[in-house]
């Protein structure tokens, strides 16, 4: 079941074309790559898919549902999430309170409820705080649960943004870039992490990466953009022999 | 933390306790404290948690002072029923405000507050028939159920009880996931929408919860000083009301505390050299922008962080209590 | 309605909307430059009608006293730029606000502290009884309102157009990383749009201080500076003299047509109509991005 549907989308910047006609499908379950040298439009594609800039043109489809044009909290509540290639954490807020954060959505009781602490607000608070908790263990960062989040290191700090995103419980998530900054042992485990997240939680993925060597081992299908059009789309091994696609990195592969 | 808490607890006890010790005069000017304590309180939630400058406090006191003020004189409507309907007034109209505000954000935003500010004061000022214009309005004491607060003990401690609840509140509204959305606006919308928070309904609500502080402050400022009048809600007014926050500790409940309790004791204890005053209030204004960022909260963590000898590599989290 | 009225009417409303214009420069330059609105500047057209009674009291005549007003608001606006806004740039927008309130704050207090409210009058050419021009009587100081702003915005475009200086300032307005590595001194850049600023701003109070009188509420003409300055989407000079005039053209009509009330909502009116509708202003370009 295609579980996000891109057709033909085109996004331009004041007068600069960032995407033009670009479309792929992503099945649900599925973890797909998308790659390009710089300037590619892969930011400029999540962008548009999450709500945050209306495109000019095409459709975006997820689960079924016509969703460009809409406005970017809603199109979150419809189950998509996603991380950032510059983080975009609470930075004076401590790294458990960026993820407790995250779960917004599922808490529901309203103004007055919190202003008086009543039972129903209480109670959403104590669960919520136990699954912050259990969401900061399964990502080893407890240990940084009380530190300002601006003040830790880059590559934990991307950490922190992938646990925050889905704390939202999200049905697919794009992550943009989610492995730069990362060291060796760092980037490794974040890709262990991406793997057992689509297989044993059911979550769709769409990684954006430069860094061609972590998405061809951790990517089923791979979409490659350059300069804002689609060049090709099939698995990592097609895209490694494809010439056209080799050359648009032109020694950026690894 | 703890010792912010704890002195707090501590302020709060000898608040408690001044009635016994005090003269009326003190008595007033505590009571002026605390009506400031509940409006920083308000605007902190608005500025130093959501990040929306607003030029326009001042008016929302107004409003609820006016209110409150002609509920009781023109309406003879009892205390218990102008104060919340001074809230409520009040809190609509942050609504209203928050509304076109919502998507207007640095510049535009304190542009539209002052505009609104210039408004409430147009309207104030220029339709005596309702407001007393620039004569002002004399008003009554609070009465609770006909009985007259006179005595300068029990109104005393009406505002005292209404304060601590009004602390509560914001409190329990910072720590609840409304302030978690409040302080995710101001840091990174983008993120904040990726997670499902409507953005712009925050601000409107963050706009209105300000509102409603800052009315209900109002209604009871025109009750405990007896005479209200456009001036006092004018742009100085507003400007006071950021230094409180400023002073005090940007996003911060006992910040909120510390900046209005020090700064309305201020003018007290600069009587000698009254006319400095107002020098004095904008260099501490210009001051604590400049080198104290975080304010007298911030001043108090980097202490506890001297005293404990850690490194104070550890700024404190922006929004603790 | 006869066409006379309608003239004379034009002709306060150009003469006000001078004012206007200038305080409304003297907001959009150091936003070009350093992108930060300086809420002080209404203090600023105070301090130079202060320092006007003061360099008056002294027995100058103000021809003399407006060149040294100018550079005293001059190096007042460097002071300010060097000491107190540099450091700060990259605070959030919040603190930038306020610090420029407190500036004003701080030059108001300290104006009150010497004078009081009082409203103090200084002698000055420009002010005498109404002149005839045909048909129309036009009071000499309005006369040289107009024409002082059309001499302001002449020497403006010269000076951004034709100037080095001023060409290395829209260069540092434009892109200041890039402007830089050109070699352009952006702090110097910085200090001079500042300087500029204040030296409009300066201008205006000895302009309105001989007419008005001079007492420190005069400041308060900052909001009509804003709103001409929004008017001209707060990024184009030519905008916000065009704003200036606009203003107070609509100003003046008003008053004239439906009394002094009306006259007085006016501003409010069409700050917040303009920030509902249209934010950018009648002359900015409007934004891609949503959020």
């Amino acid at each position: 079941m295609a579980l996000l549907e891109i057709t033909a989308l085109s996004v331009r910047f004041g007068g600069v074309a960032a995407v033009t006609e670009v479309s792929l499908v992503v099945a649900a379950g599925e973890i797909h790559g998308l790659i390009g040298p710089n300037g590619a439009g892969k930011t400029s594609v999540i962008n548009a898919v999450t709500g945050m800039v209306a495109p000019l043109s095409g459709s975006v489809r997820f689960a079924d549902r016509e969703i460009a044009g809409i406005a970017p909290h809603i199109i979150s509540s419809f189950g998509l999430g996603r991380t950032f290639q510059h983080v975009e954490l609470f930075g004076d807020r401590s790294v458990f309170d960026n993820v407790l954060t995250g779960f917004y959505r599922h808490q529901s009781y309203g103004l007055l409820a919190a202003a008086l602490r009543l039972p129903k607000a209480t109670r959403s608070e104590r669960r919520t705080r136990e699954q912050a908790r259990m969401l900061l263990d399964a990502f080893e960062l407890a240990a940084f649960a009380n530190t300002p989040a601006g003040l830790l290191p880059f590559g934990i700090q991307k950490r922190v943004d992938i646990a925050r995103a889905l704390a939202a419980e999200p049905r697919l998530l794009l992550l943009d870039e989610p492995v730069s900054g990362m060291s060796e042992a760092e980037a490794e485990s974040a890709v262990t992490t991406m793997r057992k997240l689509a297989r044993e939680h059911g979550i769709t993925l769409v990684v954006v990466e430069h860094n061609m060597r972590v998405l061809m081992n951790l990517a089923e299908r791979v979409t490659v953009l350059n300069q804002g059009r689609l060049l090709a789309s099939g698995t990592p091994a097609e895209m490694q022999a494809n010439t056209a696609v080799v050359e648009a990195y032109l020694g950026d592969a690894a | 933390m703890r010792t912010r808490v704890l002195l707090i607890l501590l302020g709060l006890a000898l608040l408690a306790g001044l009635p016994l010790v005090a003269t009326s005069y003190y008595l007033y000017l505590a009571e002026l404290a605390m009506i400031n304590v509940i409006i920083a309180v308000g605007l902190n939630l608005l500025s130093g948690n959501c990040g929306q400058i607003s030029l326009c406090n001042a008016s929302f006191m107004g409003i609820g002072a006016y209110c409150s003020a002609l509920c009781t004189t023109r309406l003879g409507l009892p205390t218990l029923i102008s104060l919340p309907a001074s809230v409520i007034l009040a809190a609509l109209l942050g609504a209203a405000l928050g509304y076109p505000a919502r998507r207007l954000s640095g510049l535009y935003l304190a542009l539209i507050t002052l505009g609104f500010l210039e408004l409430v004061g147009f309207v104030l000022e220029e339709f005596p028939d309702y407001t007393g214009g620039i004569r002002g309005l004399k008003v009554p004491r609070p009465e609770i159920f006909g009985f007259s607060l006179q005595s300068n003990r029990l109104l005393y401690f009406f505002v005292f009880v209404l304060t601590v609840g009004a602390i509560a509140v914001g409190y329990n509204i910072q720590r609840s996931r409304f302030g978690r959305a409040f302080d995710a606006v101001r840091q990174s919308p983008f993120a904040a929408q990726a997670l499902g928070i409507p953005v712009a309904r925050v601000k409107m609500i963050a706009f209105s919860l300000n509102a409603a502080f800052a009315g209900f402050a109002g209604g009871l400022l025109a009750g405990v000083v007896g005479f209200i009048d456009p001036p006092e809600f004018g742009i100085l007014t507003s400007i006071q009301h950021i230094t409180f926050i400023v002073v005090g500790g940007l996003g911060s409940i006992a910040g909120s505390v510390a900046g209005a309790m020090v700064l309305t004791a201020l003018p007290e204890v600069l009587r000698g050299v009254q006319e400095y005053g107002e020098l004095v209030y904008g260099f501490i204004l210009l001051g604590t922008l400049l080198f104290l960022p975080r304010g007298l909260v911030g001043l108090v963590a980097r202490l506890e962080a001297l005293r404990s000898a850690k490194p104070p590599a550890k700024e404190p989290a922006y929004g603790a209590p | 309605m006869t066409w006379r009225i309608i003239l004379q009417l034009a002709l306060s409303g150009l003469s006000i909307g001078s004012i206007y214009a200038l305080v409304g420069l003297a907001l959009v330059l150091p936003f070009k430059a350093s992108g930060i609105v300086n809420f002080a500047q209404g203090e600023i057209v105070t301090f130079g009608a202060y320092l006007a009674l003061i360099l008056s009291g002294l027995g100058l005549p103000y021809l003399a006293v407006v060149p040294l007003v100018l550079i005293g608001a001059a190096a007042l606006g460097m002071v300010i730029e060097r000491l107190l806004i540099r450091p700060i740039v990259n605070q959030p927008e919040f603190t930038l606000v306020m610090v420029t309130f407190a500036i004003g704050f701080i030059i108001k207090a300290a104006i009150r502290l010497h004078w009081q409210d009082n409203t103090f009058s200084v002698e000055a050419p420009f002010v005498g009884p109404p002149l005839a021009l045909g048909a129309l009587r036009l009071n000499p100081a309005y006369l040289v309102f107009i024409l002082s702003t059309v001499a302001v915005v002449a020497a403006l475009f010269v000076f951004f157009g034709y100037s080095r200086f001023g060409k290395a300032m829209r260069a540092t307005a434009l892109d200041p990383i890039a402007a830089e590595l050109m070699g352009i001194r952006i702090g110097s850049v910085f200090s001079a749009a500042w300087a500029l600023s204040t030296m409009l701003g300066a201008f205006v109070g000895l302009l309105l201080g001989p007419v008005i009188g001079i007492n420190p509420e005069i400041g308060h003409l900052i909001l009509k500076g804003l709103i001409a300055a929004v008017i001209g989407g707060f990024s184009s000079l030519g905008g916000a003299v065009a704003g200036g005039l606009l203003l107070g053209l609509l100003e003046t009509y008003a008053g004239a047509f439906f009394g002094a009330t009306f006259k007085n909502l006016v501003p409010f009116g069409v700050l917040i109509l303009l920030l509902l509708l249209r934010p950018q202003g009648l002359a900015g370009a409007s934004s891609a991005r949503r959020a």
